[in-house]
């Protein structure tokens, strides 16, 4: 599975102006609607479903990276946004630090598989830190296109 | 040092998610113990959340915990716990 596969290249932004929690949720959400990916009356309800979601733990997963979630049939596909906030973002992350990496992802509901793939694909690139420095360090959006267009290719 | 080796059968209903994963790497870091989870020949830290979600473990799926350290017995006993459990 690619990247590219899920993300939309037109949901990408290099500047998250939120800093809290909640607003963030809310311009990433915002970001997939503006890319035509979701249609603008799904916003306040998939907006309450990754709050509920981050209820049940935070999704952000340590090491800067934050991934908030869900399951909705407002998506008939797997889909994703990035954003990047550049003084980072309390997260309530579990190891503490603060968010600077967010993947937003929706999946279908019953698509405990794509999902699972998904989260497994992104989790391997974010691990590494070169690749999180990149992306932090990334001036635009097609700067943070071509990072990950670049892993893409890396590996089929 | 005393290590504990246990290939486990995932039971949560969606796999390894974020969810069971985070709890997984937050029962690993109570014990001293060096924790491993490996699946398809794939080895990672038993105490990084990124590290459990990037094997992918499905529901069904077999992975290995190894626990290395004085409270590996423990360590295990819990951790098997939450992969075994199909909410």
């Amino acid at each position: 599975m690619k990247i590219m596969d899920f993300l939309s290249s037109k949901a990408i932004t290099a500047n998250i102006k939120s800093t809290d929690k909640n607003s963030v949720i809310k311009e990433l959400v915002d970001l997939l609607i503006n890319s035509q990916e979701v249609d603008k009356k799904h916003k306040n309800k998939l907006i309450e479903l990754l709050k509920n979601r981050e209820a049940l733990g935070s999704t952000a997963i340590g090491q800067g990276v934050g991934i908030p979630h869900a399951k909705s049939d407002c998506v008939n596909k797997l889909i994703a946004a990035i954003g990047i906030s550049k003084r980072g973002v309390d997260f309530e992350s579990l190891d503490g630090e603060l968010v600077y990496i967010f993947f937003l992802l929706l999946a279908p509901q019953d698509s405990a598989g794509p999902h699972l793939k998904a989260l497994a694909r992104i989790s391997r690139l974010l691990k590494d830190k070169y690749f999180r420095d990149n992306l932090k360090s990334a001036e635009d959006e097609k700067a943070i296109l071509k990072i990950i267009q670049q892993e893409d290719e890396k590996k089929v | 040092m005393k290590s504990v080796k246990k290939t486990i059968v995932v039971k949560n209903k969606q796999g390894l998610h974020a969810r069971p994963a985070a709890l997984f790497v937050q029962i690993a870091n109570k014990f001293d113990s060096q924790i491993t989870v490996s699946r398809e020949g794939e080895t990672v830290n038993g105490k990084s959340i990124m590290g459990i979600l990037t094997l992918g473990a499905t529901k069904n799926s077999e992975i290995i915990v190894e626990a290395v350290g004085r409270d590996c017995q423990e360590a295990i006993l819990e951790l098997e716990k939450i992969v075994s459990n199909n909410e």
